[in-house]
Protein backbone atom coordinates (compact mmCIF):
# COMPACT_ATOMS: atom_id res chain seq x y z
CA UNK A 1 0.00 0.00 0.00
CA UNK A 2 2.76 2.52 0.91
CA UNK A 3 6.57 1.71 0.26
CA UNK A 4 8.89 4.28 0.67
CA UNK A 5 12.42 3.73 -0.93
CA UNK A 6 15.67 5.30 -0.49
CA UNK A 7 14.04 9.02 0.73
CA UNK A 8 16.38 11.14 1.49
CA UNK A 9 15.25 15.28 2.30
CA UNK A 10 18.15 17.70 2.51
CA UNK A 11 17.37 21.22 3.60
CA UNK A 12 20.76 22.83 2.13
CA UNK A 13 23.50 21.92 4.20
CA UNK A 14 20.69 20.15 7.03
CA UNK A 15 20.12 15.99 6.17
CA UNK A 16 16.42 15.84 7.79
CA UNK A 17 15.78 11.92 6.52
CA UNK A 18 18.44 10.02 4.71
CA UNK A 19 18.17 6.47 2.78
CA UNK A 20 14.84 5.17 4.64
CA UNK A 21 12.92 2.52 3.61
CA UNK A 22 10.38 0.82 4.70
CA UNK A 23 6.69 -1.02 3.45
CA UNK A 24 3.58 -0.73 4.72
CA UNK A 25 0.67 -3.36 4.03
CA UNK A 26 -3.18 -2.50 3.47
CA UNK A 27 -5.24 -2.32 6.47
CA UNK A 28 -1.85 -2.22 8.66
CA UNK A 29 -1.09 0.21 11.54
CA UNK A 30 2.12 1.42 10.91
CA UNK A 31 4.05 3.57 13.85
CA UNK A 32 6.68 6.28 13.23
CA UNK A 33 8.31 6.62 16.58
CA UNK A 34 11.56 9.21 17.38
CA UNK A 35 12.31 11.91 19.52
CA UNK A 36 11.36 15.68 18.36
CA UNK A 37 13.55 16.28 15.58
CA UNK A 38 14.40 12.80 14.09
CA UNK A 39 12.51 13.54 10.61
CA UNK A 40 9.12 11.92 10.91
CA UNK A 41 7.04 15.22 9.89
CA UNK A 42 9.66 15.27 6.93
CA UNK A 43 8.87 12.02 5.94
CA UNK A 44 5.23 12.43 6.36
CA UNK A 45 5.00 15.59 4.39
CA UNK A 46 6.63 13.69 1.57
CA UNK A 47 4.33 10.67 1.69
CA UNK A 48 1.84 13.54 1.41
CA UNK A 49 3.05 15.32 -1.11
CA UNK A 50 3.32 18.42 0.67
CA UNK A 51 7.06 18.22 -0.13
CA UNK A 52 9.43 16.49 -2.65
CA UNK A 53 12.05 14.64 -1.24
CA UNK A 54 15.76 15.21 -2.42
CA UNK A 55 16.27 11.44 -3.74
CA UNK A 56 14.28 8.06 -3.52
CA UNK A 57 10.74 7.75 -3.85
CA UNK A 58 7.57 7.45 -2.24
CA UNK A 59 4.53 5.23 -3.75
CA UNK A 60 1.14 5.51 -1.92
CA UNK A 61 -1.96 3.44 -3.02
CA UNK A 62 0.08 2.58 -6.21
CA UNK A 63 1.03 5.83 -7.35
CA UNK A 64 4.40 8.01 -7.39
CA UNK A 65 3.63 10.33 -4.57
CA UNK A 66 6.03 12.88 -6.81
CA UNK A 67 4.98 11.63 -10.72
CA UNK A 68 1.28 11.20 -10.54
CA UNK A 69 0.69 13.81 -7.10
CA UNK A 70 -2.71 13.95 -7.74
CA UNK A 71 -3.49 10.64 -8.24
CA UNK A 72 -1.56 9.95 -5.16
CA UNK A 73 -3.36 12.56 -3.51
CA UNK A 74 -6.79 11.87 -3.99
CA UNK A 75 -5.84 8.30 -2.25
CA UNK A 76 -4.56 10.15 0.98
CA UNK A 77 -5.81 11.64 3.98
CA UNK A 78 -3.15 14.13 6.14
CA UNK A 79 -4.01 14.86 9.63
CA UNK A 80 -0.77 17.62 10.28
CA UNK A 81 0.37 18.15 13.59
CA UNK A 82 -2.01 21.08 14.13
CA UNK A 83 -4.54 20.13 12.53
CA UNK A 84 -5.62 23.21 9.15
CA UNK A 85 -8.64 24.37 10.12
CA UNK A 86 -10.39 27.93 9.50
CA UNK A 87 -11.05 29.76 12.50
CA UNK A 88 -13.80 31.33 10.33
CA UNK A 89 -15.58 28.41 9.29
CA UNK A 90 -17.94 26.23 11.38
CA UNK A 91 -17.45 22.68 11.59
CA UNK A 92 -19.92 21.25 8.67
CA UNK A 93 -18.62 24.59 6.41
CA UNK A 94 -15.30 23.12 6.75
CA UNK A 95 -16.00 19.42 6.25
CA UNK A 96 -18.10 20.88 2.69
CA UNK A 97 -15.28 22.56 1.89
CA UNK A 98 -12.32 19.88 2.26
CA UNK A 99 -15.18 17.08 0.46
CA UNK A 100 -14.92 19.51 -2.23
CA UNK A 101 -11.20 19.57 -2.99
CA UNK A 102 -11.06 15.91 -2.44
CA UNK A 103 -12.90 15.27 -5.02
CA UNK A 104 -16.39 13.90 -2.92
CA UNK A 105 -19.05 13.49 -5.47
CA UNK A 106 -21.75 16.36 -4.76
CA UNK A 107 -24.20 13.79 -4.37
CA UNK A 108 -22.58 11.73 -1.76
CA UNK A 109 -21.35 14.55 0.06
CA UNK A 110 -24.39 14.98 2.52
CA UNK A 111 -24.28 11.71 3.05
CA UNK A 112 -20.45 11.27 3.46
CA UNK A 113 -20.15 14.11 5.62
CA UNK A 114 -22.92 13.42 8.36
CA UNK A 115 -21.01 9.50 8.51
CA UNK A 116 -17.62 11.03 9.31
CA UNK A 117 -18.84 13.50 11.83
CA UNK A 118 -20.56 10.66 13.53
CA UNK A 119 -18.11 8.48 13.49
CA UNK A 120 -15.16 10.68 14.76
CA UNK A 121 -18.09 11.88 17.42
CA UNK A 122 -18.13 15.86 16.33
CA UNK A 123 -21.83 16.00 15.22
CA UNK A 124 -23.02 17.93 17.94
CA UNK A 125 -20.47 20.60 16.93
CA UNK A 126 -21.69 20.73 13.43
CA UNK A 127 -22.56 24.38 13.70
CA UNK A 128 -19.68 25.63 15.82
CA UNK A 129 -17.07 27.59 14.50
CA UNK A 130 -13.57 25.71 14.37
CA UNK A 131 -11.85 28.71 16.20
CA UNK A 132 -14.53 28.21 19.34
CA UNK A 133 -13.64 24.28 19.18
CA UNK A 134 -11.70 22.57 22.30
CA UNK A 135 -8.32 21.11 21.66
CA UNK A 136 -10.01 17.59 21.47
CA UNK A 137 -12.90 18.92 18.89
CA UNK A 138 -10.41 20.14 16.73
CA UNK A 139 -8.12 17.20 16.75
CA UNK A 140 -11.32 15.14 16.10
CA UNK A 141 -12.19 17.39 13.19
CA UNK A 142 -9.02 16.91 12.22
CA UNK A 143 -9.20 13.32 11.95
CA UNK A 144 -12.63 14.05 10.22
CA UNK A 145 -11.18 16.20 7.70
CA UNK A 146 -8.31 13.32 6.72
CA UNK A 147 -11.36 10.57 6.10
CA UNK A 148 -13.79 12.71 4.07
CA UNK A 149 -12.82 11.19 1.08
CA UNK A 150 -12.28 7.97 1.96
CA UNK A 151 -9.02 7.57 1.26
CA UNK A 152 -6.96 4.01 1.17
CA UNK A 153 -4.36 5.81 3.24
CA UNK A 154 -4.25 7.49 6.43
CA UNK A 155 -1.35 9.21 7.68
CA UNK A 156 -1.50 10.74 11.32
CA UNK A 157 1.05 13.25 12.17
CA UNK A 158 0.54 12.79 16.21
CA UNK A 159 -2.89 12.49 16.57
CA UNK A 160 -2.42 12.15 20.36
CA UNK A 161 -0.49 15.18 20.88
CA UNK A 162 -1.77 17.51 23.58
CA UNK A 163 -4.87 15.47 24.20
CA UNK A 164 -6.06 14.45 27.81
CA UNK A 165 -6.15 11.19 28.80
CA UNK A 166 -9.49 10.53 28.28
CA UNK A 167 -9.49 11.83 24.75
CA UNK A 168 -6.34 9.67 23.61
CA UNK A 169 -7.96 6.51 24.33
CA UNK A 170 -11.13 7.70 22.47
CA UNK A 171 -8.74 8.78 19.90
CA UNK A 172 -6.85 5.47 19.74
CA UNK A 173 -10.04 3.52 19.59
CA UNK A 174 -10.61 5.78 16.65
CA UNK A 175 -7.52 4.78 14.77
CA UNK A 176 -8.08 1.16 15.59
CA UNK A 177 -11.54 0.93 14.02
CA UNK A 178 -10.54 2.92 10.84
CA UNK A 179 -7.42 0.52 10.50
CA UNK A 180 -8.73 -2.19 8.13
CA UNK A 181 -10.61 -0.12 5.65
CA UNK A 182 -7.35 2.51 5.45
CA UNK A 183 -3.99 1.51 5.91
CA UNK A 184 -3.22 4.34 8.80
CA UNK A 185 0.78 5.77 9.36
CA UNK A 186 1.00 6.99 12.57
CA UNK A 187 3.85 9.11 14.21
CA UNK A 188 4.34 9.86 18.24
CA UNK A 189 6.68 10.35 20.77
CA UNK A 190 4.59 8.80 23.15
CA UNK A 191 5.95 4.74 23.70
CA UNK A 192 2.70 2.83 25.06
CA UNK A 193 0.48 4.22 22.30
CA UNK A 194 2.69 2.40 19.90
CA UNK A 195 2.62 -0.73 21.54
CA UNK A 196 -1.50 -0.16 21.96
CA UNK A 197 -2.10 0.32 18.68
CA UNK A 198 0.24 -0.33 16.07
CA UNK A 199 1.36 -3.79 14.13
CA UNK A 200 4.51 -2.65 12.82
CA UNK A 201 6.89 0.37 14.34
CA UNK A 202 9.49 1.76 12.78
CA UNK A 203 11.90 3.75 15.14
CA UNK A 204 13.62 6.66 13.20
CA UNK A 205 16.81 9.02 14.99
CA UNK A 206 18.21 11.95 13.17
CA UNK A 207 16.77 11.16 10.17
CA UNK A 208 17.68 7.05 10.17
CA UNK A 209 16.18 4.04 10.53
CA UNK A 210 17.39 2.86 13.75
CA UNK A 211 14.95 -0.57 13.97
CA UNK A 212 11.91 -1.79 12.48
CA UNK A 213 9.78 -4.57 13.74
CA UNK A 214 6.87 -5.71 15.06
CA UNK A 215 6.42 -4.16 19.19
CA UNK A 216 6.50 -7.45 20.59
CA UNK A 217 9.81 -8.65 18.57
CA UNK A 218 11.41 -5.14 19.07
CA UNK A 219 10.95 -5.68 23.27
CA UNK A 220 12.12 -9.35 22.48
CA UNK A 221 15.00 -9.03 20.26
CA UNK A 222 16.42 -6.51 22.05
CA UNK A 223 18.82 -9.05 24.42
CA UNK A 224 20.39 -11.42 22.71
CA UNK A 225 19.58 -13.62 25.53
CA UNK A 226 16.10 -14.39 27.52
CA UNK A 227 15.96 -13.08 30.77
CA UNK A 228 13.75 -14.36 33.55
CA UNK A 229 13.17 -13.11 37.72
CA UNK A 230 12.05 -15.50 39.98
CA UNK A 231 11.55 -14.62 43.61
CA UNK A 232 11.62 -17.23 45.93
CA UNK A 233 11.22 -18.00 49.60
CA UNK A 234 14.14 -20.34 50.86
CA UNK A 235 14.52 -19.64 54.42
CA UNK A 236 18.27 -18.03 54.19
CA UNK A 237 19.07 -21.16 52.40
CA UNK A 238 21.41 -19.26 48.57
CA UNK A 239 19.71 -20.93 45.92
CA UNK A 240 21.41 -19.24 43.10
CA UNK A 241 23.99 -22.25 42.48
CA UNK A 242 20.61 -24.89 42.15
CA UNK A 243 19.31 -22.43 39.84
CA UNK A 244 22.37 -22.13 38.20
CA UNK A 245 22.65 -25.78 37.29
CA UNK A 246 19.14 -25.71 35.54
CA UNK A 247 20.57 -26.94 32.03
CA UNK A 248 20.24 -23.62 29.19
CA UNK A 249 20.80 -21.00 32.64
CA UNK A 250 23.83 -18.93 31.67
CA UNK A 251 23.73 -16.84 34.39
CA UNK A 252 22.25 -16.35 37.86
CA UNK A 253 22.07 -12.82 39.53
CA UNK A 254 20.95 -11.70 42.70
CA UNK A 255 18.80 -9.14 42.10
CA UNK A 256 16.86 -7.98 45.82
CA UNK A 257 16.67 -9.71 48.73
CA UNK A 258 14.07 -8.62 51.92
CA UNK A 259 12.35 -10.14 54.78
CA UNK A 260 13.84 -13.75 53.44
CA UNK A 261 12.99 -13.32 50.30
CA UNK A 262 15.25 -13.90 47.43
CA UNK A 263 14.96 -12.64 43.95
CA UNK A 264 17.06 -13.43 40.85
CA UNK A 265 17.47 -12.55 37.67
CA UNK A 266 18.06 -15.66 35.78
CA UNK A 267 19.64 -15.52 32.15
CA UNK A 268 19.00 -18.28 29.32
CA UNK A 269 20.14 -18.89 26.28
CA UNK A 270 18.40 -17.43 23.39
CA UNK A 271 15.53 -18.90 22.26
CA UNK A 272 15.28 -21.33 25.17
CA UNK A 273 12.56 -21.52 27.49
CA UNK A 274 13.75 -22.20 30.98
CA UNK A 275 10.20 -21.43 33.04
CA UNK A 276 9.38 -25.07 33.44
CA UNK A 277 12.66 -26.19 34.80
CA UNK A 278 13.07 -23.47 36.92
CA UNK A 279 9.64 -23.86 38.42
CA UNK A 280 10.48 -27.48 39.00
CA UNK A 281 13.90 -26.84 40.60
CA UNK A 282 12.70 -24.69 43.14
CA UNK A 283 9.56 -26.88 44.21
CA UNK A 284 12.04 -29.81 44.39
CA UNK A 285 13.92 -27.80 46.70
CA UNK A 286 10.80 -27.29 49.22
CA UNK A 287 11.09 -23.68 48.23
CA UNK A 288 8.20 -21.12 47.78
CA UNK A 289 7.96 -19.82 44.36
CA UNK A 290 6.40 -16.74 44.60
CA UNK A 291 7.64 -15.25 41.44
CA UNK A 292 8.29 -16.47 37.91
CA UNK A 293 8.39 -13.55 34.86
CA UNK A 294 10.34 -12.89 31.77
CA UNK A 295 11.86 -9.69 32.08
CA UNK A 296 12.14 -7.61 28.93
CA UNK A 297 12.98 -3.98 28.01
CA UNK A 298 10.16 -1.96 27.79
CA UNK A 299 9.90 -0.09 24.79
CA UNK A 300 10.92 3.14 26.61
CA UNK A 301 14.17 1.28 27.29
CA UNK A 302 14.52 0.02 23.73
CA UNK A 303 13.57 3.54 22.25
CA UNK A 304 15.78 4.57 24.64
CA UNK A 305 18.85 2.63 23.99
CA UNK A 306 18.50 3.08 19.87
CA UNK A 307 18.28 6.92 20.32
CA UNK A 308 20.96 7.13 22.42
CA UNK A 309 23.29 5.53 20.32
CA UNK A 310 26.17 7.40 18.72
CA UNK A 311 25.93 5.89 15.46
CA UNK A 312 22.87 4.05 14.82
CA UNK A 313 24.69 1.66 12.97
CA UNK A 314 25.43 -1.06 16.02
CA UNK A 315 21.99 -2.22 15.94
CA UNK A 316 22.01 -4.68 12.76
CA UNK A 317 20.02 -7.25 14.72
CA UNK A 318 16.60 -5.49 14.30
CA UNK A 319 15.48 -5.54 12.05
CA UNK A 320 12.41 -7.20 9.81
CA UNK A 321 12.56 -10.79 8.74
CA UNK A 322 13.63 -13.54 11.19
CA UNK A 323 10.89 -14.99 13.40
CA UNK A 324 11.48 -14.51 17.34
CA UNK A 325 11.49 -17.37 19.78
CA UNK A 326 10.11 -16.72 23.07
CA UNK B 1 -13.65 24.22 -12.62
CA UNK B 2 -15.18 23.11 -9.43
CA UNK B 3 -11.99 23.19 -7.76
CA UNK B 4 -11.26 26.68 -8.60
CA UNK B 5 -14.79 27.57 -7.82
CA UNK B 6 -14.66 26.31 -4.41
CA UNK B 7 -11.53 27.50 -3.23
CA UNK B 8 -12.77 30.99 -4.52
CA UNK B 9 -15.72 30.65 -2.56
CA UNK B 10 -14.20 29.65 0.27
CA UNK B 11 -11.74 32.78 -0.03
CA UNK B 12 -14.91 35.27 -0.97
CA UNK B 13 -16.19 33.66 2.32
CA UNK B 14 -13.38 34.08 4.33
CA UNK B 15 -12.92 37.78 3.35
CA UNK B 16 -16.73 38.63 5.04
CA UNK B 17 -16.08 36.64 7.46
CA UNK B 18 -13.43 38.59 8.98
CA UNK B 19 -13.79 42.35 9.11
CA UNK B 20 -11.54 43.22 5.75
CA UNK B 21 -14.12 42.92 3.38
CA UNK B 22 -16.57 45.75 5.53
CA UNK B 23 -13.72 47.80 6.11
CA UNK B 24 -12.24 47.56 2.55
CA UNK B 25 -15.82 47.94 1.07
CA UNK B 26 -16.44 50.45 3.50
CA UNK B 27 -13.76 52.73 2.71
CA UNK B 28 -13.94 52.33 -0.52
CA UNK B 29 -17.29 53.10 -0.76
CA UNK B 30 -16.80 56.54 1.17
CA UNK B 31 -14.22 57.91 -0.58
CA UNK B 32 -15.54 57.19 -3.95
CA UNK B 33 -18.56 58.95 -2.58
CA UNK B 34 -16.28 61.80 -1.39
CA UNK B 35 -14.99 61.80 -4.99
CA UNK B 36 -17.86 61.49 -6.66
CA UNK B 37 -19.34 64.78 -4.49
CA UNK B 38 -16.58 67.19 -5.03
CA UNK B 39 -15.83 66.55 -9.00
CA UNK B 40 -19.91 66.36 -9.19
CA UNK B 41 -19.81 70.06 -7.27
CA UNK B 42 -16.92 71.40 -9.63
CA UNK B 43 -18.78 70.42 -12.67
CA UNK B 44 -22.33 71.99 -11.64
CA UNK B 45 -20.38 75.39 -11.17
CA UNK B 46 -18.74 74.80 -13.78
CA UNK B 47 -22.37 73.97 -15.72
CA UNK B 48 -23.90 77.27 -14.09
CA UNK B 49 -21.01 79.52 -15.24
CA UNK B 50 -21.44 78.15 -18.90
CA UNK B 51 -24.85 78.89 -18.48
CA UNK B 52 -24.60 82.39 -18.00
CA UNK B 53 -22.89 82.78 -20.88
CA UNK B 54 -25.61 81.55 -22.62
CA UNK B 55 -23.82 78.56 -23.86
CA UNK B 56 -21.31 80.45 -25.64
CA UNK B 57 -18.38 79.38 -23.97
CA UNK B 58 -15.03 78.26 -25.28
CA UNK B 59 -16.26 74.16 -25.57
CA UNK B 60 -19.60 72.13 -24.60
CA UNK B 61 -19.80 70.36 -20.87
CA UNK B 62 -19.25 66.95 -21.40
CA UNK B 63 -20.12 64.93 -18.72
CA UNK B 64 -17.80 61.80 -20.08
CA UNK B 65 -14.71 64.19 -19.94
CA UNK B 66 -15.54 66.37 -17.09
CA UNK B 67 -17.25 64.07 -14.92
CA UNK B 68 -16.55 60.18 -15.32
CA UNK B 69 -13.34 61.11 -16.64
CA UNK B 70 -11.91 63.10 -13.53
CA UNK B 71 -13.76 60.73 -10.94
CA UNK B 72 -12.16 57.59 -12.47
CA UNK B 73 -8.44 59.03 -12.34
CA UNK B 74 -8.97 59.60 -8.88
CA UNK B 75 -10.78 56.40 -7.83
CA UNK B 76 -7.53 54.52 -9.33
CA UNK B 77 -5.70 56.14 -6.91
CA UNK B 78 -8.12 54.39 -3.98
CA UNK B 79 -7.18 51.34 -5.61
CA UNK B 80 -3.63 51.78 -4.39
CA UNK B 81 -4.63 51.70 -1.05
CA UNK B 82 -7.42 49.35 -1.04
CA UNK B 83 -5.95 45.96 -2.90
CA UNK B 84 -2.88 45.24 -0.54
CA UNK B 85 -5.62 45.19 1.81
CA UNK B 86 -7.05 42.46 -0.03
CA UNK B 87 -4.26 40.37 -0.82
CA UNK B 88 -2.34 40.73 2.11
CA UNK B 89 -3.62 37.90 4.26
CA UNK B 90 -4.64 35.30 0.90
CA UNK B 91 -1.34 33.12 1.45
CA UNK B 92 0.52 34.57 4.39
CA UNK B 93 -2.20 33.57 6.46
CA UNK B 94 -2.31 29.97 5.04
CA UNK B 95 1.17 30.04 5.80
CA UNK B 96 0.62 31.21 9.03
CA UNK B 97 -2.04 28.88 10.60
CA UNK B 98 -1.22 25.69 8.72
CA UNK B 99 -3.94 25.76 6.02
CA UNK B 100 -1.63 25.65 3.46
CA UNK B 101 -0.90 21.90 4.41
CA UNK B 102 -4.35 20.69 3.61
CA UNK B 103 -4.59 22.60 0.49
CA UNK B 104 -1.42 21.75 -1.18
CA UNK B 105 -2.30 17.52 0.50
CA UNK B 106 -5.32 17.71 -1.78
CA UNK B 107 -5.92 16.58 -4.83
CA UNK B 108 -5.49 20.25 -6.66
CA UNK B 109 -3.05 21.91 -8.89
CA UNK B 110 -1.24 24.97 -8.23
CA UNK B 111 -2.83 26.63 -11.08
CA UNK B 112 -6.31 25.48 -9.54
CA UNK B 113 -4.97 27.00 -5.83
CA UNK B 114 -4.21 30.19 -7.32
CA UNK B 115 -6.90 30.68 -9.84
CA UNK B 116 -9.79 30.38 -7.22
CA UNK B 117 -7.99 32.64 -5.01
CA UNK B 118 -7.23 35.23 -7.61
CA UNK B 119 -11.10 35.02 -8.82
CA UNK B 120 -11.90 35.10 -4.99
CA UNK B 121 -10.28 38.41 -4.51
CA UNK B 122 -11.45 39.49 -7.93
CA UNK B 123 -15.04 38.49 -6.66
CA UNK B 124 -14.84 41.15 -3.62
CA UNK B 125 -13.34 43.51 -6.13
CA UNK B 126 -16.32 42.65 -8.36
CA UNK B 127 -18.33 43.45 -5.26
CA UNK B 128 -16.54 46.88 -4.18
CA UNK B 129 -17.66 48.10 -8.22
CA UNK B 130 -21.17 47.22 -7.60
CA UNK B 131 -21.25 48.88 -4.37
CA UNK B 132 -19.67 52.35 -6.30
CA UNK B 133 -21.83 52.36 -8.75
CA UNK B 134 -24.85 53.49 -6.37
CA UNK B 135 -23.52 56.76 -6.85
CA UNK B 136 -23.48 56.90 -10.55
CA UNK B 137 -27.38 55.42 -10.61
CA UNK B 138 -28.08 58.73 -9.75
CA UNK B 139 -26.90 60.11 -13.52
CA UNK B 140 -29.03 57.91 -15.23
CA UNK B 141 -32.38 60.12 -13.43
CA UNK B 142 -31.45 62.58 -15.92
CA UNK B 143 -30.62 59.92 -18.84
CA UNK B 144 -26.92 59.32 -18.70
CA UNK B 145 -25.34 56.73 -21.51
CA UNK B 146 -23.96 53.90 -19.97
CA UNK B 147 -21.43 52.48 -22.83
CA UNK B 148 -18.77 55.05 -21.38
CA UNK B 149 -19.14 53.63 -17.62
CA UNK B 150 -19.20 50.57 -18.48
CA UNK B 151 -15.74 50.69 -20.31
CA UNK B 152 -14.42 52.94 -17.06
CA UNK B 153 -15.32 49.92 -15.04
CA UNK B 154 -14.07 47.11 -16.86
CA UNK B 155 -10.71 49.44 -16.60
CA UNK B 156 -10.82 49.30 -13.22
CA UNK B 157 -11.79 45.91 -12.92
CA UNK B 158 -8.38 44.97 -15.12
CA UNK B 159 -6.73 47.38 -13.12
CA UNK B 160 -7.51 45.89 -9.93
CA UNK B 161 -7.00 42.46 -11.37
CA UNK B 162 -3.15 43.39 -12.14
CA UNK B 163 -3.03 44.36 -8.25
CA UNK B 164 -4.38 41.50 -6.95
CA UNK B 165 -2.05 39.25 -9.17
CA UNK B 166 0.88 41.22 -7.75
CA UNK B 167 -0.46 41.12 -4.14
CA UNK B 168 -1.30 37.25 -4.21
CA UNK B 169 2.34 36.99 -5.47
CA UNK B 170 3.96 39.33 -2.56
CA UNK B 171 1.52 37.56 -0.32
CA UNK B 172 3.43 34.03 -1.02
CA UNK B 173 6.68 35.57 -0.07
CA UNK B 174 6.04 36.52 3.68
CA UNK B 175 3.77 34.74 6.79
CA UNK B 176 2.92 38.61 8.24
CA UNK B 177 0.72 40.07 6.74
CA UNK B 178 1.52 43.89 7.47
CA UNK B 179 5.53 42.78 5.35
CA UNK B 180 2.88 41.83 2.98
CA UNK B 181 0.76 45.04 2.58
CA UNK B 182 3.94 47.16 2.47
CA UNK B 183 5.50 45.38 0.14
CA UNK B 184 2.26 45.74 -2.54
CA UNK B 185 1.68 48.96 -1.58
CA UNK B 186 5.28 50.14 -2.59
CA UNK B 187 5.48 48.06 -5.76
CA UNK B 188 2.74 49.49 -7.09
CA UNK B 189 2.99 53.04 -5.64
CA UNK B 190 6.77 52.64 -7.74
CA UNK B 191 4.32 51.58 -10.99
CA UNK B 192 2.46 54.57 -10.52
CA UNK B 193 5.14 57.09 -10.38
CA UNK B 194 7.86 55.36 -13.03
CA UNK B 195 6.60 57.82 -15.04
CA UNK B 196 8.49 60.55 -13.45
CA UNK B 197 12.07 59.83 -14.46
CA UNK B 198 10.75 59.40 -18.27
CA UNK B 199 11.21 63.26 -18.90
CA UNK B 200 14.24 63.35 -17.69
CA UNK B 201 15.55 60.15 -18.96
CA UNK B 202 15.52 60.87 -22.87
CA UNK B 203 12.79 58.94 -25.19
CA UNK B 204 13.65 55.42 -24.92
CA UNK B 205 13.45 55.55 -21.03
CA UNK B 206 9.95 57.58 -21.22
CA UNK B 207 7.91 55.51 -23.80
CA UNK B 208 9.27 52.46 -21.73
CA UNK B 209 8.36 53.90 -18.57
CA UNK B 210 4.82 54.84 -20.21
CA UNK B 211 4.45 51.90 -21.14
CA UNK B 212 5.18 50.30 -18.13
CA UNK B 213 3.23 52.64 -16.22
CA UNK B 214 0.06 50.72 -14.80
CA UNK B 215 -1.89 53.99 -14.46
CA UNK B 216 -1.52 55.61 -17.91
CA UNK B 217 -3.13 52.24 -19.46
CA UNK B 218 -6.01 53.34 -17.51
CA UNK B 219 -6.97 56.39 -19.16
CA UNK B 220 -8.30 55.13 -22.46
CA UNK B 221 -11.08 53.14 -20.90
CA UNK B 222 -11.92 56.79 -18.41
CA UNK B 223 -12.41 58.11 -21.81
CA UNK B 224 -15.16 55.66 -22.64
CA UNK B 225 -12.95 53.37 -25.33
CA UNK B 226 -11.63 50.00 -25.48
CA UNK B 227 -8.29 50.24 -26.81
CA UNK B 228 -6.96 46.74 -27.27
CA UNK B 229 -3.02 47.39 -26.38
CA UNK B 230 -4.51 48.59 -23.20
CA UNK B 231 -6.44 45.23 -22.46
CA UNK B 232 -3.83 43.57 -23.51
CA UNK B 233 -1.24 45.07 -21.26
CA UNK B 234 -3.46 44.39 -18.47
CA UNK B 235 -4.47 40.71 -18.93
CA UNK B 236 -1.02 39.76 -19.22
CA UNK B 237 0.02 41.81 -16.81
CA UNK B 238 -2.36 39.47 -14.71
CA UNK B 239 -0.70 36.82 -16.27
CA UNK B 240 2.19 37.49 -15.13
CA UNK B 241 1.48 38.18 -11.83
CA UNK B 242 -0.44 34.92 -11.29
CA UNK B 243 2.71 33.00 -13.53
CA UNK B 244 5.20 34.80 -10.47
CA UNK B 245 2.81 33.21 -7.50
CA UNK B 246 2.56 30.08 -9.53
CA UNK B 247 6.91 30.05 -9.27
CA UNK B 248 6.73 31.02 -5.97
CA UNK B 249 4.65 28.70 -4.79
CA UNK B 250 6.65 25.81 -6.20
CA UNK B 251 9.75 26.89 -5.24
CA UNK B 252 8.61 27.36 -1.56
CA UNK B 253 7.63 23.52 -1.73
CA UNK B 254 11.60 22.91 -2.33
CA UNK B 255 12.50 24.64 0.40
CA UNK B 256 10.38 24.22 3.20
Amino acid sequence: MIEVQHLTKRYGRVTAVEDVSFRVERGEIFGFLGPNGAGKTTTMRILTGFIPPTEGKAIVAGFDVFDQPIEAKRRTGYLPETPPLYPDMSVIEYLTFVAKIKGVPTAERRQRIQAVMERTRIDDMADRLCSKLSKGYRQRVGLAQAIVHNPDVLILDEPTAGLDPKQIIETRELIKELAGDHTIILSTHILPEVSQTCQRVVIINKGHVVALDTPDNLTARLRGSETMYVQVDTNGLDAAGALQRIAGVTRVAESDRRDGLVGYEIESQHGRDVRRDLARAVVSNGWGLLELRPMRMSLEEIFLSLTTEETPTPMPAITEGEPVHE
Amino acid sequence: MSNILAIAHKELKSYFASPIAYIVIGLFALLYGYFYVAILAYFVRQSLQMSEFGGQGPQAMDINQQLIRPLMTNVTILVLFVMPMVTMRTYSEEKRSGTIELLLTSPLTDFQIIMGKFLGALALWGIMLLVSMIHLAILFVYGREWKPLLTAYLGLLLLGGCFLSVGLFISTLTKNQVVAFMLTFTVFLFLWIITWIGSFAGPTVDSLTQYLSIIDHFDDFGKGVIDTTHVIYYVSFITFGLFLTAKSVDSERWRA
